[in-house]
């Protein structure tokens, strides 16, 4: 990584901004460089030698949720990493369905935001405990397929389990827990409203082996409730 | 709900049989009487094919007026459409008559009175008085017009009397039924629900004893121990005992109140023993989850008491629904492999030690 990721804090309480500077600075390899803080979605700047690749968002400014304003930012060619003291499934599909690569819930920012953001940056998918948990918790007719193994993994991940362990639990290599994880946020990303961010984490996805185009089929409620059924060897059979 | 409905049902099948004997009253008048009297005088009227329409319309409109209240309580503006259908169609009926025997031929005002009876019964007992006043003025004003002598009004007043007297008498009196269907069922719902109340409490007093049987069992000897001076409090083995049968105390209480996501709430019960000590406890969840049977949950909480017990500093509590149950997973620094309880209940409980953090499933499947 030569240059730096730019990244951009719209976030409404200063000492919130200030946290989220001091993990950009203690990053070990200086590879985010914060160039803008404001503190509501109209302070942002789009001058060309300070735009910022990523933009850090609080979802709640000033006590009102702006989930609905992703698609603006999206649309001017941020990409958006959602940082909120909100953990609600539904808040978080409804972001990720509006074109943020990524949510990371407050208790999660010190140990996943800057990874989150250069995982953005890099139109990657990056998957949160609290992600995993509103993919788990999803019930709506139009949510993608995910395989069995997917699943799997994602519940670990939700449970807690380092992705080591995971990979120890599921006998597969820290590499294939990454792909389900990952191949799981791809589906969601083919999923729902079309948005520019979401194509690019899906092209990205399909360049890095994580997908191949042809899993990426429009939902089916079949081939979902096939992967729903437990496999053999699961307890009761 | 149990109590209620079979009662809801008894008051409303009482209300149906009314409002079923008021119809067959009132097409019964309609046809027999009304009817009957049309074709008696047919050549007292100028035109009997317009004394015949009118019959018709109003037919029509008390067909309506029975399917809207056999289907439940029209609403104001079904009720009141029918109620001026009639009323007009009947005092057009009274006005084509020939003068000076209206009354005597009139077959139309207790018709329209009855109908209104019909369609108003349940709405509020203004409204049938206004509409019958309403008829009665109208069939008054047709005799002013046609000239109004002494023995015409008398006429008109004992026929006002005797029909208006009628209907004003039928629609109390299914009120009065009504109210009497309606204490009926609040007495079998009271009787029901006292019923009910003793069987919960008789449930409570079991459950009550069940759990002061399970203290009996491993809080007590411990608190025995101790005042006996045998159980050294400064002894790690001692505390942890002591920290297990707190945590244990404090689930039977939360066991107590039965609300719904019971397991959420008693492993919030089991967790603030831990955080007592300082420990980290995160707890969520993911998606709906199922409901799941008392002696399960017991060894789910079994399972989080043992490992928040242990547990160092932190400890994350995650429930998620997964194929027909629930998966309850634990990850906590205990630093050492901890035992857990045996599967039980149809609850299958998987462990993996990886350093210094354990991580524990508890499976619960309904099959």
């Amino acid at each position: 990584m030569d240059q730096p990721v730019t990244v951009a804090i719209i976030e409404d309480h200063p000492v919130v901004t200030e946290g989220v500077a001091s993990w950009i600075r203690s990053d070990p390899g200086q590879r985010v460089r914060l160039v803008q803080t404001a503190r509501d979605l109209t302070g942002l700047r789009a001058v060309p030698p300070l735009r910022a690749d990523v933009v850090i968002l609080d979802l709640e400014l000033s006590g009102e949720l702006v989930t609905k304003r992703i698609p603006g930012l999206v649309a001017a060619g941020y990409r958006v990493v959602a940082f909120s003291g909100h953990s609600d499934p539904t808040i978080v599909m409804e972001t990720l369905d509006n074109g943020a690569h990524a949510y990371v819930s407050k208790d999660e920012g010190r140990d996943h935001l800057v990874e989150a953001v250069l995982a953005a940056a890099a139109d990657r998918p990056y998957v949160t405990r609290s992600q995993a948990r509103a993919m788990l918790a999803d019930q709506r007719p139009a949510r993608p397929a995910l395989s069995q193994q997917e699943r799997q993994a994602l519940l670990l991940w939700f449970q807690g389990m380092s992705k080591e362990s995971v990979a120890r639990r599921m006998s597969i290599s820290e590499n294939t827990v990454r792909q389900y994880i990952n191949r799981a946020r791809a589906k969601y990303a083919a999923a729902g409203r079309t948005a520019p961010s979401k194509d690019a984490l899906l092209a990205r996805a399909i360049e890095d082996g994580v997908i191949r185009p042809g899993e990426i089929m429009p939902y089916m409620s079949f081939a979902r409730s096939a992967a729903d059924r437990p496999s053999p060897g699961a307890p009761g059979q | 709900m149990t109590a209620v409905q079979p009662t809801a049902m008894m008051s409303g099948r009482y209300q149906r049989a009314f409002t079923l004997a008021v119809v067959f009253l009132v097409v019964a008048w309609h046809v027999a009487g009304a009817g009957g009297q049309l074709l008696h005088d047919r050549s007292a009227y100028g035109s009997f094919a317009f004394q015949g329409v009118m019959w018709l319309v109003m037919a029509l409109a008390i067909t309506a007026g029975s399917v809207l209240v056999l289907r439940g309580a029209p609403g104001w503006r079904s009720a009141w459409a029918v109620a001026v259908i009639v009323l007009a169609a009947s005092t057009a009926a009274a006005a084509a008559s020939p003068a000076g025997q209206m009354l005597a031929v009139n077959w139309s005002w207790g018709s329209a009175g009855w109908a209104g009876v019909l369609v108003l019964l349940r709405r509020r007992f203004g409204e049938l008085a206004w509409f019958l006043a309403a008829e009665a003025l109208a069939v008054l004003s047709v005799q002013a017009w046609d000239g109004l002598h002494r023995t015409d009004l008398a006429g008109f007043l004992a026929v006002l009397a005797w029909s208006t007297g009628a209907q004003v008498a039928v629609a109390a009196g299914v009120r009065a039924l009504d109210a009497a269907a309606g204490q009926a069922a609040a007495a079998v719902r009271s009787e029901a629900a006292a019923r009910e109340r003793a069987a919960t409490a008789e449930l409570i007093q079991a459950a009550r004893h069940a759990r002061w049987l399970a203290l009996q069992e491993s809080a007590a000897p411990l608190v025995a121990e101790l005042a006996a001076g045998t159980a050294d409090p400064g002894d790690p083995q001692v505390r942890i005992r002591c920290a297990v049968q707190a945590a244990r105390l404090r689930r039977l209480l939360a066991e107590s109140d039965e609300v719904p996501g019971s397991l959420v709430h008693e492993l919030h019960a089991s967790a603030d023993v831990a955080e007592r000590r300082g420990v980290a406890v995160e707890i969520e969840a993911a998606g709906p989850l199922p409901q799941v049977p008392g002696p399960a949950r017991r060894v789910i909480t079994d399972a989080a008491i043992a490992i928040l017990t242990a547990a160092r500093s932190q400890a994350r509590i995650t429930l998620a629904t997964v194929a027909a149950g629930i998966a309850v997973s634990f990850v906590a620094d205990t630093g050492s492999v901890v035992r857990l309880p045996p599967a039980h209940e149809g609850v299958a409980i998987e462990h993996q030690q990886d350093g210094g953090m354990l991580w524990a499933e508890a499976r619960w499947t309904s099959r």
